[in-house]
């Protein structure tokens, strides 16, 4: 197996769990991490180059492969950049919250022909991974039904909401990208109902806490989802497909099976505490694949496309929720115009 | 204190379940007659029911007779429910009492004037599952709901003949959904949005039907709520609930006919969910006999009843206008208002 040399872009805690996980992935090596606001002190471990400069990843010429994963404004210029340099690119998501943002990264992005994988780890869950395959195998048959059930354990830190871009581009747009993924379809139209039901603050700041949306599907199926920014049982990720031969579905996980019995009651463990947790292994998996379509010279499993899509699908929500109606999403259109 | 002497109009499947679950399983009722067209003498007299015919007036001014079961079809409803209750007769009448406002309204004046209880079929809120969860929703336990999620699939599709007279998915199916939305969250429907889908079998679409459908809607208490339905898994009678709220959340999962598990080489495998709503409600159509039955000995007011039948026809329809119109449907305010049918 051939190795890649990779740098990475943002030392916050996602750059931090994907720079471990490339430091124990075979065929790959880190080079170099940069972030101007963090202080390297005690990590990452010896052999791994820091620097405050992102310049020392963007113009490494041995550097082929770059991670993205500084705050959300800045991921569409480090791309952009990146792809510039002729790096492969793996991006956090969402690469920007603006439609036309993104397709001028996509446009870069092709016109530098390198890889462009986005961050949806959550199709690189095992557990949903398995569901997935039940639909592409056809265990389940046609595809009926989707549910995606998915609400977090605690609200955000106060402030976090005004930048979020709202529950649906921050934390709907992996249930919207979960839809297509297991059921293979296209979101036609969206109809969405939220509420402040959690936190009035969150109202205030024009956001809501609770929603459920119901999805028309491109081969005549239906969806929905549910969210709340609060379980406070902990972090609720449930999926299921249901199909012309049956349903499979996809429980919460959580640290350990055990089950306490008393006189009390039946007792069993609360799922796993949120996404770090819960998705430990998709990040890992994700990277794996980034790696290999690089190496084998494919396309990405999750690209530029499945995140403007995505995004796309999260305004015609948003709109939804504004007008109460059903929102058409916006077709991808034609190809984004070549930036020089 | 003698047996409450009961008629049962119309033997079809369900009439001859509540018949048989009144003999067997209601300590407190007696069948003297059933009225129906087709009446299979061996298994009158199994349950040792006396009267068979064929005239209803024969049950109607039988003063024995205290309280009847009406499960003829569905078009009847209405007008039996007024013979009996002029009759003086306490009626429990299966779903649907009808599929508009005006002759449920009619129906519930006429018990009202007659002053017979009036208890209409949503045999759900007397399963044993969903009892602990509408008591654990009063009970605070899970705070202050936020949503309610239903998943009512059936086991296989219905032949079209059915569904052509059943009234339609949201009618005849999602009704119960409608009603167990209303019981679990302890509020009002105020609006939805419906979308269906023929997916399961085209016969139902050339019929004006659909076979799949998610209901997404809000309630008078902030709540949201999503109900969805299929006509056919596969898999057996799928029903689960689930109330999620600031507390926490508690979830009705299937119930199976046993709970064998088999592990081997190639998986471990354990049984469906009941294969129809007889087996998997089974205590539920037992319980709301008994409950009817208590509630005639007593001569206190019914669990369940018309304004209960008028909320969830009121909702059906809403809910096929929102399908058909493509867009949300509000309930109108005197839809909305609470029917007093949540106490218990």
């Amino acid at each position: 197996m051939r190795t890649i040399t990779a740098g990475v872009l943002g030392a916050g805690r996602i750059g931090r769990i994907h720079a471990d996980n490339l430091l124990r992935m075979d065929g790959v090596r880190l080079k170099t991490i940069a972030d101007p606001y963090v202080d390297f002190e005690g990590w990452p471990p010896p052999g791994v180059a820091t620097s405050p400069d992102p310049a020392a990843v963007l113009e490494d010429n041995e550097i082929e492969a770059i991670l993205v994963c500084s705050p959300t404004p800045s991921h569409a210029d480090f791309a952009e950049a990146a792809a510039r340099a002729g790096k492969h690119v793996f991006c956090e998501k969402p690469i920007a919250l603006d439609a036309d943002r993104v397709r001028a990264t996509l446009g870069i992005v092709q016109t530098a022909g390198v890889k462009l994988q986005v961050g949806f780890n959550r199709r690189f869950d095992p557990t949903f991974s398995r569901a997935r395959q039940a639909v592409v195998d056809g265990e389940v048959g046609d595809v009926y039904l989707v549910r995606v059930t998915a609400r977090d354990p605690a609200l955000p830190p106060a402030g976090y909401v005004k930048g979020s871009g709202g529950m649906f581009a921050d934390m709907t747009i992996h249930d919207f990208d979960m839809v297509r993924y297991l059921s293979g379809c296209e979101i036609e139209e969206v109809h969405a109902y939220g509420a402040v039901l959690v936190d009035p603050a969150i109202g205030e700041a024009g956001d809501i806490d609770t929603a459920v949306l119901s999805l028309r599907l491109s081969n005549g199926g239906l969806a929905f989802i549910e969210n709340s920014r609060q379980a406070v049982f902990g972090y609720d990720q449930r999926v299921e497909v249901l199909g012309s031969k049956g349903a499979i579905e996809a429980d919460n996980e959580t640290p350990a099976r055990a089950r306490l019995s008393t006189g009390a009651g039946v007792r069993y463990e609360n799922p796993l505490y949120f996404f770090l947790e819960r998705y430990q292994r998709s990040f890992f998996v994700e990277l794996e694949a980034f790696f290999a379509s690089i190496r084998d010279d494919r396309e990405p499993p999750v690209g530029g496309k499945d995140g403007l899509i995505a995004l796309l699908v999260c305004q015609a929500a948003n709109r939804s929720l504004l007008e109460n109606r059903p929102v058409r999403v916006e077709p991808l259109g034609p190809p984004a115009l070549k930036r020089a | 204190m003698n047996q409450t002497t009961i008629g049962v109009i119309g033997i079809g499947r369900i009439g001859r379940m509540h018949a048989e679950n009144l003999v067997h399983a209601v300590p407190d009722a007696a069948v003297k007659a059933v009225v129906s067209p087709r009446i299979d003498p061996a298994w009158a007299d199994r349950l040792g029911i006396p009267v068979r015919t064929t005239n209803v007036d024969r049950i109607l001014s039988d003063p024995e007779i205290e309280a009847v079961v009406i499960t003829a079809p569905s078009g009847a409803h209405v007008e039996l429910i007024k013979r009996a209750a002029a009759a003086g007769k306490h009626i429990f009448c299966e779903k649907p009492v009808a599929f508009e406002p005006g002759p449920i309204e009619q129906a519930r004046s006429a018990a009202a004037a007659a002053g017979v209880n009036l208890q209409v079929g949503f045999n759900r809120r007397f399963d044993p599952s969903l009892l602990r969860l509408w008591q654990a929703v009063q009970a605070g336990e899970v705070g202050e709901v936020h949503s309610v999620r239903i998943t009512n699939r059936d086991p296989k599709a219905p032949p079209v003949d059915f569904v052509k007279r059943s009234g339609g998915l949201f009618f005849d199916f999602a009704i119960h959904d409608f009603d167990t939305m209303r019981f679990l969250s302890g509020s009002e429907i105020v609006e939805l949005f419906a979308v269906g889908a023929v997916l399961v079998d085209p016969e139902i679409g050339k019929a004006g039907d659909v076979d799949t459908a998610v209901i997404t809607m809000r309630l008078a208490n902030g709540a949201l709520g999503v109900i969805d339905c299929s006509r056919q898994t596969n898999y057996g009678y799928d029903q689960r609930f689930e109330v999620f709220g600031s507390k926490g959340s508690v979830v009705v999962d299937n119930t199976t006919p046993t709970s064998v598990v088999t592990s081997s080489a190639r998986g471990i495998v354990g049984d469906k969910p009941h294969e129809t709503f007889v087996e998997r409600y089974r205590e539920a159509f037992i319980a709301e006999l008994s409950a009817f039955v208590a509630a005639v000995r007593q001569g206190s007011p019914v669990l369940v009843g018309a304004n209960d039948a008028l909320a969830a026809v009121r909702v059906a329809a809403a809910a096929k206008a929102s399908h058909e119109t493509h867009l949300p449907v509000r309930l109108a305010e005197e839809d909305q208002r609470s029917s007093g049918g949540l106490r218990r």
